[in-house]
């Protein structure tokens, strides 16, 4: 087996959080305000119902999504469904990435930073994204408790300066700021197609399932956790205040005597956000590899890569224009990707296990 | 011509040297004998003892069996072939040729110059055994045969190099290490053949998946008893002749933080120094690459205070911060590299010139400031708190420094990220280079970075998958 549920686990819990550590609160509290906890659980629970729903499907397969798909519609249907899925995977990596680059120059830069800064990144992706199954796993398992500690820190940070009062009342803005919300932040939602990449490269044990989506809980209630931080912290000036990672922490009060000591934080948690985002990119890699039937991972690797460092180079300007763009319309792909394709791979024919998982 | 020249002149056609000697000898009824040694190697005065007093009584017509039983030494075998001889000569050993006979004795009185064993200057214990490794293999695994009396303790010896003929004995504890591993070791060396081992570096780099990585995947072990505990662990141990490191695979990152101390003091001291031992880690490879990013790129990260005096010592600095470090660093690499080399006597010497006036002068004419110096001295410092990984950490931290200095915190990050993603995938004989920490392996977490109670590492290394999975095990009355 390529990767054990545990990584998986660790994968869902705190990638899916630190996902959504950047924009997303602002995104959210532009569409709903005072209310920007509500569209948040709402795709969290659909998103939660989803991988619930494979996480029982794995238990009921060993073969892996495209083995399933491959059984039921020959090995061209396969392909051109993982063809499909390849460009998902970009095309929900690219605003992701663009995120980040503002975020790295507006964050860790005091000086003017030049593109350069940010182009080793792509020289990062091109190596992790053509790595395996079990370099993922791995990875998560570094990541993971990482994750907790900083994130932890960062709370502890910013705990005592939030007004949790700001959050009431509850459900007093629009529902339709509410579906707009959850529109708009749909694009972040990729974690039950990671799920789908994943099934049949994990062994399945008694009670699998229920880690898996407790993991995904977790990782959902530490992001709303930290919107609720964020939005106790700021208050109707927290649409305007983008990164939220970083501000989260900046009124602490040890920061006038020791200096901004949640920088290092962040620098040591931005390798979390870095394989969180390549996730998205390496799962496009392997799911292009298989479209085009090859093992040359390196190869797409460097392709894809290439022309995601072009296309930041070039349209770096027009970051406004893109962040419309994909936050009117992504849902669309999201209800195919993350919601209907993988309800629908209970349609697939699949081969019952043959020794009874435990 | 008789036997006995004729078999001198075709040992000394091959061993053409002049410190191989030959002795000619003749009873005291008139029988040939002739010792063939190479000088140096030998224990002369067990050769007189043992060999010739013994022979001079022989009679001229006894035979070759008869002969073999005058022999007193504890170490004897016979030989027929020429080349056979050849080998035990140069291994150190006294070829005996009668007059007469095709066979002859190699009797073992191998002596080589060996220094005294004396505790090993890079792993030293307050508390525990001093013993260390020697250049004599014989020696070193005496210390380890002391050690292990088990009869399940195994040791394969082969000889590895074209011209060195070295040997080097893998060793094992049947049951305990990974299945094929010792075979798996063993052919491994094998396949490299090279001119001469003069050092285990050598042979750790014949076991290297990757030989250009810049981690290390061989464990080494100065002194015999953690070289034992290793091996009763469930690790193949390789003892080479000639070197005082021995070297124990499979290997994982988290063994060098871990100092042979640690398990003759109590457990609370030892996690709190495991722990202390990787933040100073941190520190050294990081420090000198934040300091610049900190001053080139986000000053935010220094305190105000803090960096008003920084402030104050660079004013009026030609040099650019990134500059100022690396010529800090360089100066301190030079200096570190003169003084190993350099006569114990001139190398104090040096040290006082280099600490204190070089860095004090270069100070005032204002090319460097004190904080750079406090900062490298300091890495410096804490690196020191790993030894055995010092030739990584320096190199790591100079990558850090170069990134750091022309791209900042972001370029760190993107390294340090590489670094994660490279190493996970690192193996040392199957095992992975980053456990028990990726791939998690929760019951060897007990003693990594934490230092259990030795009642709680009651099982072996689950990494390894040995059959003999239980190493302490309590009887309740």
């Amino acid at each position: 087996m390529k990767i054990n549920t545990r990584q998986v686990c660790f994968i869902l819990f705190a990638y899916t959080a630190a996902s959504r550590l950047l924009m997303y609160p602002s995104v959210l509290s532009a569409a709903c305000r005072r209310d920007l906890l509500f569209p948040a659980l709402v795709n969290f629970v659909i998103s939660t119902l989803v991988i619930l729903s494979l996480a029982i499907l794995s238990s009921r397969t060993d073969k892996t999504f495209y083995g399933l798909l491959r059984d039921s519609m020959g090995k061209v249907g396969a392909r051109v469904v993982f063809g499909f899925f390849a460009v998902y995977f970009l095309l929900a990596a690219f605003m992701p990435i663009f995120e980040h680059e503002q975020y790295i120059h507006a964050i860790f830069y005091d000086t003017t930073s030049t593109r350069v800064v940010f182009l080793p990144f792509f020289i990062f992706t091109a190596y992790a994204a053509c790595k395996s199954f079990t370099n993922i796993g791995r990875c998560a398992d570094i990541c993971a408790p990482i994750f907790a500690v900083c994130m932890t820190l960062i709370f502890l940070m910013g705990v005592g300066e939030a007004k949790f009062v700001t959050l009431l009342p509850m459900l007093k803005e629009p529902p339709a700021d509410i579906i707009k919300g959850v529109g708009d932040t749909a694009l972040w939602f990729t974690e039950p197609c990671w799920l789908l990449m994943f099934m049949g490269h994990f062994k399945y044990r008694k009670g699998d399932a229920a880690k898996i989506t407790l993991s995904y809980a977790a990782g959902a209630l530490t992001v709303l956790f930290f919107l609720a931080i964020f939005q106790g912290i700021y208050g109707g000036i927290a649409s305007s205040r983008t990164f939220a990672i970083a501000r989260t922490s900046l009124f602490f009060s040890a920061i006038e005597s020791i200096g901004r000591i949640d920088l290092l934080i962040l620098f040591v948690l931005e390798v979390v956000l870095l394989f969180s985002l390549v996730l998205n990119i390496q799962l496009g890699v392997h799911t292009a590899a298989k479209c085009i039937g090859t093992d040359r991972l390196a190869v797409v690797s460097l392709v894809i890569n290439a022309l995601f460092a072009l296309t930041v180079l070039i349209f770096d300007k027009y970051y406004g224009a893109i962040y419309e763009l994909f936050t009117g319309w992504f849902w669309i792909p999201s209800i195919i990707f993350v919601l209907a394709i993988p309800l629908l791979a209970w349609t697939l024919k699949r081969r019952k296990n043959e020794k009874k998982a435990g | 011509m008789a036997t006995l020249e004729k078999n001198i002149k075709a040992v000394k056609d091959v061993l053409k040297s002049e410190d191989v000697l030959v002795f000619e000898f003749t009873s005291k009824e008139g029988k040939k004998f002739a010792a063939i040694y190479a000088d140096g190697l030998i224990n002369k005065e067990l050769l007189g003892e043992l060999v010739i007093k013994p022979l001079s009584e022989c009679k001229k017509d006894a035979e070759y069996e008869q002969i073999k039983k005058m022999i007193a030494s504890p170490e004897f075998k016979d030989g027929e072939k020429i080349k056979d001889a050849i080998k035990e000569i140069s291994a150190g050993n006294v070829a005996v040729f009668i007059d007469g006979e095709k066979s002859f004795m190699i009797a073992g009185l191998k002596s080589p110059p060996v220094r005294a064993v004396a505790e090993p200057p890079t792993q030293v214990a307050v508390h525990g055994p001093r013993e260390g490794f020697i250049e004599d293999i014989k020696i070193n695994m005496g210390l380890i045969r002391k050690r292990i009396k088990s009869p399940d303790f195994m040791v394969k010896t082969i000889t590895v190099g074209k011209k060195s003929e070295t040997a080097v004995a893998i060793v094992y504890i049947e049951g305990t290490c990974p299945k094929g591993l010792p075979e798996k070791i063993e052919k491994q060396i094998k396949n490299n053949e090279i001119d001469i081992v003069a050092d285990s570096s050598y042979i750790s780099n014949f076991m290297t998946r990757h030989p250009r990585s810049l981690f290390k995947q061989c464990g080494i072990a100065e002194k015999p008893d953690v070289f034992c505990a290793k091996v009763c662990e469930g690790r193949v141990g390789i003892v080479v002749d000639g070197s005082p490191i021995c070297l124990t695979v499979p290997y994982m990152l988290v063994e060098d933080f871990q100092s042979v101390e640690d398990y003759y003091i109590t457990s609370y001291r030892a996690t709190a120094l495991r722990i202390l031992r990787v933040l100073a880690l941190m520190v050294g490879i990081f420090l000198p690459a934040l300091y610049i990013t900190a001053q080139l790129f986000k000053i935010q990260i220094i305190p105000f205070k803090l960096l008003m005096n920084i402030s104050s010592s660079v004013a009026g600095l030609a040099l650019t911060p990134s500059v100022e470090m690396f010529l800090t660093l360089f100066v301190l690499e030079v200096l570190n590299e003169a003084s190993i080399r350099m006569p114990k006597y001139v190398g104090l010497a040096l040290s006082v010139v280099g600490a204190l006036v070089l860095g004090d002068t270069a100070v005032k004419a204002g090319i460097i400031s004190t904080p750079a110096i406090i900062i490298i001295a300091f890495s410096a410092i804490c690196l020191y708190t790993v030894p055995s990984n010092i030739e990584t950490t320096t190199m790591l931290r100079w990558m850090f420094l170069i990134v750091a200095g022309s791209l900042g915190p972001f370029s760190m990050v993107i390294l340090g990220a590489y670094i994660i993603c490279y190493l996970v995938n690192e193996q040392s004989y199957g095992v992975p280079l980053l456990a028990p920490f990726a791939p998690l392996v929760k019951s060897d977490l007990y003693d990594s970075l934490v230092k259990a109670n030795m009642f709680a590492l009651e099982k072996r290394p689950g990494v390894f998958n040995s059959d003999d999975k239980v190493r302490l095990k309590k009887n309740e009355d």
